[in-house]
């Protein structure tokens, strides 16, 4: 090799070397040039020229130093490093929306920034100081932000009990129960109720094959004389419970065709009375006779009927048992008598009460509901339907196990699959690359799946089996909330010692109470220590409440204390001696360990008093503008025309001085009254009477 | 030869440079409300409310609809009944020249001790102060025409 080509060679690997330690030079100043211009240091440097604009500049820079700011809690698992360019979050004056992020303060809120890190609730990446990393899904993150809409789901994870303070999460919670969506998905902390669907096994004998068609066709529908659909469970917002499955005209045929022939025990048909029957049944308004003793006994508590009023039909009444607008069309007459005489010899987890019925009532209040309470062409366009054979029941049978039927509706001799559905308690922990999101369009992210599940099961997965629902957006908001907070074991995130868990209440009294207790369902409605429905007033301290007369009174015949309620108490019928026996229990053991009977003297409540305790109810507190009193004075609080023959005195003291300390929650608020004076309205209050003698009703007789 | 190591360059500076832009996702006022109001005037208006003025809502549909509103959630309401006529929650005529000092004395002592009308009781041993300071944030939010605050409201939130 000659040295004019060493030479050549040498200066081509100087060149190289040169360019090469220029490159060199230049990649390392990439770094320092990248770092300079980070995302937060452009977020800081803005946050000091925006402090700069702000009148207390001072205050808003004292804690702030140039780098990343972050909140360490090891014993919560928590780092975030959200504060490095959140920097006003604590600061009170940069509240509201004028200030622009990041800079806005936090809204107020229990749970301190600086004592709990953003993560717990926000979820997002608490460690990221990029944008796009804390808060969106990233490949390397998985946890998207969670804005206010949803922030209650993270309330959830933790409060396992209802907090007042999260009406959403409740809301969700109480409808995944209502909608028994427990039926086919494990969930934690929500209540199995004893009765999902109602039990089949005897389907046959309560309805025809004709409306079981229809009901699998389009459940919960009124239609008007006309034929257009103007009730309808899914716009009203009141959510049938019987979702809309996917069935085709033949597994309608199939499924209606098994459910007709199921007639486990036959119907426990109710003999009336001959003589009743023939006295009543060519009367000209035996059917408006039963409509008057409807409403009596207020089976609009838990049913409702669609009213129609200028024009636009609704339905009134509750929500506790079946809407009976057309009931008339679809059950079987002989069966409905034995329903109405005896629910649970039908279903025995019924929860409709056992009234005593008399022959007279039972007929005509049975006549109203097969006369009056029909639509004739509720089953015209079911096609006619041939007689089943053993192979459509068959074919109905498994169409019942495949469907997932099973996991709502009870029928003997089949097993439904168990966990029909996937689980989900710990849907609300789920990466995006745990979930399927089919061809879906949607947006990839654990909110918009669950969305799309619940609206259209079809829409990501295109052999779902879960029914269609119809839900308003606020429920859907509900639910989806309810499910994010659904995060599995609390284990996972170290976070057990934060838990609060759900409260189990119970109430279930033996003896001769325990039978009425069972019978009327009074827990249905009343709250008894904690366990019960809400519809009603709180009975826990009943006994210290009422007087026993009073009590006895009220059960034979209820009375309307609150008249602003739509719904009120049903006539049971209830004898002498149920009424005695239930006043009995809830005077001895239905007491307030703060409100001791004896303690008030009523030879004390003397009239003088009772002038005063007057004055002072019509002026100076001026309590007219919510209680009633004869026939004027407000709706707010109970009618208080029979006070003295319904409290108890030392009820009444008690109750003016803190009636929060007796009934939680109570909309009646604690005055600041002296002793004098709630003495002085003890008395007035106990001199309102009314006569005492107890309304005997045509039906409320003696039995 | 240069080509290739300027190549090499061209992709190390791709790698080392191209950082993920933060993305601008347009979030609604809504997404994040803690909860939301219909307006009670118009069907298509929802106002959002933070947390505060969430709980205020809460304790509004506990303690005061019976009266400050036209219908309940068990129906009728009472305010008809009342004399003088309380006024609606969302009335801003009527309530947003009143400052939150004044809102907060006549909801905790009550009407009486401010002058009005002993219809209205103290809710002061009933809520806590923090509550009566929602239902005031609840107030403000739901005022048709909507609220205002003027300058001096500034001075509420004294510097730390």
């Amino acid at each position: 090799m000659s040295a004019e080509v060493m030479g050549k060679a040498s200066r081509r690997l100087r060149a190289t070397f040169a360019l090469a330690s220029v490159a060199f030079v230049a990649v390392l100043a990439v770094s320092p040039v990248k770092d300079y211009f980070r995302e937060w240091k452009q977020y800081e440097k803005e946050y000091v020229r925006f402090a700069q604009t702000r009148p207390d500049t001072k205050h808003l820079l004292s804690d702030f130093h140039l780098g990343i700011d972050q909140i360490w809690l090891p014993d919560m698992n928590v780092v975030d490093r959200c504060t490095t360019c959140h920097q006003g979050i604590t600061e009170v004056s940069l509240r509201g929306p004028s200030v622009s992020q990041p800079f806005r303060a936090h809204p107020l809120i229990p749970h301190g920034v600086k004592d709990w890190g953003c993560v717990i609730c926000h979820r997002g990446q608490g460690p990221a100081t990029e944008v796009a990393e804390a808060h969106e899904t990233t490949l390397a993150w998985e946890q998207p932000l969670l804005r206010g809409s949803y922030i209650q789901a993270s309330c959830g994870v933790c409060h396992r009990e209802d907090i007042p303070e999260t009406p959403k999460l409740n809301r969700g919670r109480r409808l995944l129960s209502e909608l028994n969506c427990i039926g086919c998905h494990r969930m934690e902390g929500i209540e199995r109720p004893a009765m999902l669907g109602p039990d089949l096994g005897s389907v046959g004998n309560k309805v025809s094959r004709a409306w079981l068609y229809k009901w699998l066709k389009e459940p919960h529908t009124v239609v008007d004389k006309d034929g257009n659909t103007v009730v309808n469970g899914y716009e009203t917002g009141v959510e049938p419970r019987m979702p809309q499955f996917r069935l085709s005209e033949q597994e309608i045929v199939w499924l209606s065709a098994y459910l007709a022939t199921l007639r486990r025990q036959p119907v426990e048909t109710y003999n009336f009375d001959a003589r009743v029957v023939a006295a009543m049944k060519n009367k000209p308004d035996l059917a408006d006779q039963g409509e008057v003793r409807f409403r009596q006994m207020f089976c609009t508590t838990c049913h409702s009927l669609a009213v129609t009023r200028a024009g636009e039909t609704r339905l009134i009444g509750g929500d506790i048992g079946p809407e009976l607008t057309k009931v008339g069309s679809k059950v079987n007459g002989e069966w409905l008598v034995a329903w109405l005489h005896n629910p649970q010899g039908y279903l025995s987890h019924a929860l409709m009460p056992r009234y005593q019925w008399s022959d007279a009532d039972l007929y005509e209040v049975s006549q109203y509901m097969l006369t009056r309470l029909t639509d004739p062409d509720l089953l015209k366009d079911v096609p006619p339907l041939k007689d089943p054979d053993a192979g459509d029941m068959r074919r109905g049978q498994q169409q019942f196990l495949e469907k997932g039927c099973g996991s709502c509706h009870q029928v003997q001799a089949v097993s439904p699959q168990k966990d029909f559905g996937p689980d989900l308690s710990n849907i609300g922990g789920k990466n995006v690359s745990q979930l399927e999101f089919g061809n879906s369009r949607i947006p990839r992210s654990l909110v918009s799946y669950i969305r799309a599940k619940i609206t259209e099961p079809l829409s990501v997965n295109t052999a779902a089996r879960m029914p269609q629902y119809h839900l308003n957006p606020g429920d859907l908001d509900a639910i989806t909330t309810a499910l994010l907070s659904m995060t599995g074991s609390p284990s996972s995130r170290g976070l057990e010692r934060l838990i609060i868990p759900q409260r189990h209440a119970d109430f279930h009294p033996a003896g001769a109470f325990g039978k009425i207790y069972e019978r009327y369902k009074c827990y249905v409605c009343h709250r008894f220590s904690g366990y019960g429905g809400t519809l009603a007033p709180d009975l826990s301290f009943e006994g210290s409440r009422a007087q026993r007369r009073w009590m006895i009174d009220f059960l034979k015949s209820p009375q309307t204390l609150r008249p602003t309620l739509t719904f009120r108490m049903p006539q049971f019928n209830m004898t002498n001696e149920e009424a005695s026996i239930a006043a009995d229990y809830l005077v001895m053991v239905t007491q307030s360990p703060s409100v001791d009977l004896n303690a008030v003297d009523t030879k004390q409540l003397t009239p003088e008093k009772a002038a005063l305790g007057k004055q002072l109810y019509e002026v100076k507190y001026q309590c007219h503008s919510c209680h009633t009193i004869g026939a004027s004075g407000g709706y707010v609080g109970p009618n208080l025309s029979n006070a003295g023959n319904w409290l108890n005195a030392a009820w009444i003291e008690e109750w003016l001085k803190n009636p929060q300390a007796l009934v939680p929650g109570c909309i009646e608020p604690r005055r600041a009254f002296t002793q004098d004076e709630i003495d002085a309205l003890t008395a007035y209050l106990s001199t309102l009477r009314m006569s005492n003698t107890p309304q005997e009703t045509a039906a409320g007789g003696a039995r | 030869m240069k080509q290739r190591v300027f190549l090499c360059l061209v992709v190390l500076a791709m790698f080392t440079a191209c950082g993920r832009e933060p993305r601008n996702v347009a979030i609604t006022t809504l997404e994040k409300a803690y909860d939301v109001e219909q307006d009670w005037n118009d069907q298509q208006r929802v106002i959002p409310l933070d947390y505060q003025q969430a709980q205020g809502k809460r304790i509004f549909y506990e303690k005061c609809i019976w009266c400050h509103a036209d219908s309940t959630p068990a129906g009728p309401s009472n305010r008809s009944n009342l004399n003088p006529n309380p006024p609606l929650i969302n009335d801003g005529t009527a309530l947003n020249p009143l400052s939150d000092e004044f809102l907060q004395n006549i909801i905790a002592l009550g009407g009486s001790a401010m002058g009005k009308s002993a219809m209205m009781p103290p809710w002061g041993k009933t809520l806590t102060q923090d509550e009566v300071l929602a239902v005031i944030a609840f107030i403000r939010a739901a005022a048709q025409p909507p609220y205002q605050p003027s300058a001096r409201t500034k001075s509420q939130h004294p510097e730390k």
